[in-house]
């Protein structure tokens, strides 16, 4: 039988060429493109800037604009002008710090964890992953400054050699969280250029103007010799590795925020991977959308196909499911032990006013889990986006529910309250959200939004096999 | 001493590729002299090529032994520079100086293979170099450099090989 | 009954080492909150208003916590002044990032103002909440600002504070003793709350001083500690009261 390999045809295929199956066809890597195919069609997506696009850009600044008034004017006048109070010392601003930390997560999984497992239907969403990642740590790495009520001292957080002859306290998670989070936004940054170069080399090559300066300097002179490129695989390999423990310790350390206090119902120890796997849920959700939106608006159908979009449903299937027993394993402990404050706790989310919020987060959270099942609902993209969506806004809520629902009540009743947010506080949040959406637009115009040698690499990988009167894909085992 | 000559020739194939390389080694032009440039990364030895050595690993460990001495001076030493007590817990506990251990370890790893690599690569390079376009495209660029005297046989080599647009290479600013 | 745990005794000045401690008699409480009023004046705090108080954003030190039990007709009240308990196990003091909050060897939990940013973290983490917050800039409507205490600084926006148990007062006393060349005797401190209450239900002094008052109440059958199985080993020794009818 003629072996049908691949790799050694960039052009056209030849006239031996089997019918292949609808299913083979529908397959990224098995796809009859030249490379300069898929090169000018990575490329094109970049300049279409028509009306919709500045429209939208117009009105992301203009809520950003309102964001940063908002908060000028919480630094001017105090932090009363949000609606935190005592008992609810964190309010609205920490819950969204903690979903941004979480949203970050979902890149990591898809860029080191797949490479490392060799799953090869991360090539294509790679980049789009690690820059939601980076943008999602710029954003939640604000807050941190945000909610300061003398944010102008915010230095002192820093370790450095001062007269005062202080150093800043290493046992507070808030130390921790500073560190591990500049680790993890560097980490991220840094992995998402690293694999950007030879596709920037690319676009240098095929652009001009501006963006061939862009390129140019960016590309850092890269022309694909073959050191290079086994110094970068060497180099992405090391940081699939090192990031891997890094983004796990990330979500970690911030559910310790919570943990080490003996506030009840934070004082859990399942708080840790309970908040990274629902990082990695609501992560990989907020993957799913945007990614569905950018096939839309970018003209990307070629690139992300119905095989990506089952691989990812399925892992947000394992994260819910997972997320799922988390939750449980916290709550059974809880509900079952019956003390006084955790009881009026449970029954305050459970039937009381914060009712209509948790069973908003138990509705959209786990009913997405049981529609993602379906392989039909999995590849169809739209199905796919009102899922991820609301999987989004049914961990917002969780979040909100842990930070602001515990804080409301405590050991002595005559404290508790109650919280609500300000505009303020809803304007400076609108505002990071517009910030990410503002930062991924420019992103994916400016940058290549599919990893084009990534891509080419996997083409590589994969061939035609025949087994008996099949015909299969058979990916290569190479580095 | 012969004065060298350097050519430049795009092959569409790996194999072709892989097979002129050898006749190359085989006229007698040295390996350190052939420079192979691809859009996509070829597999280690899909060319008959030698993996080179890096100094990567090592940099990445000296990054991470720094970076946990820093973190072990910030987590251990520096409660000790100014004594304050605190909810109960002595100067240093296990685990936050564990966690800080730890991150600024990871820290310095990240950055020490990401500056590493660079420095590998002699990165950013702007200057101008030998290069084709077209590597992007799907072609393999194969730049030789060898004595003057093996030019007809470097050329005819090539030739045999499918190479297309031979030619002496104009160092273009990337 | 108040025992100490000092992690600064190996390194402390000895005549440093004291654990001050204050006693709250329910059954004198009569929940009138002078001890408020006059923590107020003495420590420079700012008024928040009726508006900031609906929203739970009072500013009292010490506060007069009533709890109401029973039904018509027979409904009691109970009166429980509460304030910072300077606990010597303190979930507050480890979680601020800059140190702005500590242990001083003579067992009071210390906030420094001027190093406080604001992340409002010891407010969360602490389990009785007594740590207040300076929402806005403080405002002393004429002529309230002439009677400021000059010991005291007045906080920025942003600041976390608490009761201190008057530290400016415990520091005069022990400046006013060593420049008298005499020890400080039990009584000779009292923080403004202690000072005004009218029935004496608080009452201050040195638990490391077993003849002191303080201590001695301290040891005895009615005293217990505020949430004490939550382990924060306070500073504040309650003892139980009787029937308190309005």
């Amino acid at each position: 039988m003629p072996d049908l390999s691949r790799s050694e045809e960039s052009a056209s295929m030849g006239s031996e060429q089997p019918e292949l199956s609808e299913e083979l066809q529908g397959r990224l890597l098995l796809a009859e493109r030249t490379d300069k195919e898929i090169n000018e069609a990575v490329l094109r997506p970049m300049f279409q800037t028509g009306l919709g696009f500045w429209i939208l850009i117009g009105i992301l600044v203009a809520i950003i604009a309102l964001g940063m008034f908002a908060w000028g004017y919480q630094i001017r006048w105090g932090m009363g002008t949000a609606g935190i109070n005592q008992p609810v010392y964190w309010g609205l601003y920490i819950a969204t710090f903690i979903f941004w930390v979480g949203i970050s997560h979902a890149g990591t999984m898809i860029s080191a964890v797949l490479r490392l497992l060799k799953a090869d239907w991360r090539r294509p969403i790679t980049r789009g992953a690690e820059a939601m990642t980076a943008f999602a740590l710029l954003m939640a790495a604000m807050y941190p400054l945000i909610h300061l009520g003398r944010v102008w001292k915010f230095y002192w957080m820093l370790p450095y050699p001062n007269s005062r002859l202080m150093w800043p306290n290493f046992q507070s998670p808030l130390m921790w969280d500073m560190v591990a989070i500049f680790t993890y936004l560097i980490g991220s940054m840094l992995y998402l250029y690293l694999a950007l170069i030879p596709d920037l080399a690319m676009a240098r090559d095929h652009t001009g103007g501006w963006r061939y300066k862009f390129y140019r300097i960016f590309g850092l002179g890269w022309r694909g010799t073959e050191g290079e490129w086994h110094k970068l695989g060497q180099a992405l390999r090391i940081f699939s590795v090192i990031i891997i423990p890094v983004f796990l310790s990330v979500h970690s350390i911030v559910s310790w925020d919570f943990a080490v206090t003996i506030q009840p119902r934070w004082h859990s120890t399942i708080f840790a991977p309970y908040f990274v796997i629902g990082a990695v849920y609501s992560g990989l959700s907020a993957l799913a959308a945007i990614l569905i939106i950018v096939r839309k608006t970018m003209h990307l159908e070629e690139f992300l196909r119905s095989e990506h979009f089952d691989a990812l449903g399925k892992l947000i299937l394992v994260a819910g499911l997972g997320w799922f027993y988390f939750w449980f394993s916290g709550f059974i402990v809880e509900w079952y032990g019956n003390e006084p404050v955790v009881r009026e706790l449970i029954h305050d989310e459970i039937t009381g006013e914060l009712a209509p919020l948790f069973w908003l987060q138990m509705v959209c959270n786990v009913v997405p889990i049981l529609l993602l099942f379906s392989k039909r609902i999995r590849t169809k993209p739209w199905a796919l986006l009102i899922l991820a969506l609301a999987i989004n806004v049914g961990m917002f809520t969780e979040r909100f529910l842990i930070v602001v629902g515990n804080l409301q009540r405590n050991y002595l009743p005559f404290n508790w309250g109650e919280y609500k947010p300000t505009w303020v506080e809803i304007s400076v949040v609108a505002m990071t959200f517009a910030g990410f959406v503002l930062l991924y637009a420019l992103f994916s115009r400016v940058i290549p939004y599919v990893p084009v040698w990534e891509i080419k690499e996997g083409r590589l990988r994969y061939s035609l096999r025949r087994i008996g009167r099949l015909l299969v894909p058979t990916a290569a085992e190479i580095e | 001493m012969d004065e060298a000559t350097e050519l430049i020739a795009l092959f569409r194939k790996p194999a072709d590729t892989a097979d002129a390389i050898d006749a190359l080694l085989a006229a007698g032009v040295s390996s350190d002299q052939i420079v192979v440039m691809s859009g996509v990364p070829y597999p280690e030895g899909a060319l008959g090529r030698h993996v080179e050595w890096t100094r990567l690993p090592y940099i990445v460990i000296a990054g991470a032994l720094g970076g946990m001495l820093f973190g072990l001076f910030l987590a251990v030493i520096t409660p000790h520079l100014y004594r304050l007590d605190v909810g109960g817990h002595p100067p240093v506990g296990f685990p936050p100086a564990a966690i800080i251990i730890f991150v600024f370890t990871m820290m310095a790893t990240i950055i020490s293979t990401f500056l590493g690599v660079l420095w590998e690569m002699n990165f950013p390079e702007f200057g101008p170099k030998a290069y084709d376009k077209r590597v992007t495209d799907g072609d393999l660029a194969v730049l030789v450099e060898f004595p003057d005297d093996l030019t007809d046989k470097v050329h005819k080599l090539l030739e045999r090989y499918g190479a297309r647009d031979i030619r002496t290479p104009e160092p273009e600013t990337l | 009954m108040a025992k100490a745990a000092k992690p600064y005794a190996d390194h402390a000045d000895p005549d440093q080492l004291r654990r001050w401690g204050m006693v709250v008699d329910l059954d004198r409480c009569t929940g009138c909150q002078a001890c408020v009023v006059a923590c107020h004046a003495e420590n420079n705090i700012q008024i928040a208003g009726e508006d900031e108080a609906l929203i739970g954003r009072t500013l009292h030190w010490i506060r007069i916590e009533r709890y109401w039990e029973g039904e018509y007709p027979n409904v009691k009240a109970r009166f429980m002044p509460v304030l910072c308990q300077q606990c010597s196990a303190a979930p507050c003091e480890p979680v601020c990032p800059v140190f702005a909050t500590y242990h001083t060897p003579d067992g009071l939990n210390a906030q420094v103002y001027n190093r406080c940013i604001g992340t409002r973290y010891c407010g969360s983490a602490c389990p009785y909440k007594v740590r207040v917050y300076n929402w806005f800039a403080p405002e002393f409507p004429e002529p309230m600002e002439q009677q400021l205490n000059p010991d005291v600084s007045v906080r920025q926006r942003g600041i976390i504070e608490k009761c201190s148990f008057c530290i400016q007062r415990i520091r005069r006393a022990d400046l006013d003793a060593s420049l008298e060349e005499r020890e400080v005797e039990d009584g000779d401190i009292q923080p403004a709350c202690v000072q005004s209450c009218p029935s004496s239900a608080l009452i201050f002094g040195n638990f490391d001083d077993p003849d002191s008052h303080a201590a001695r109440l301290a040891r005895g059958n009615r005293a217990f500690r505020l949430l004490d199985q939550l382990g924060t080993d306070p500073a504040v020794i309650y003892l139980k009261g009787g029937e308190t009818n309005a």
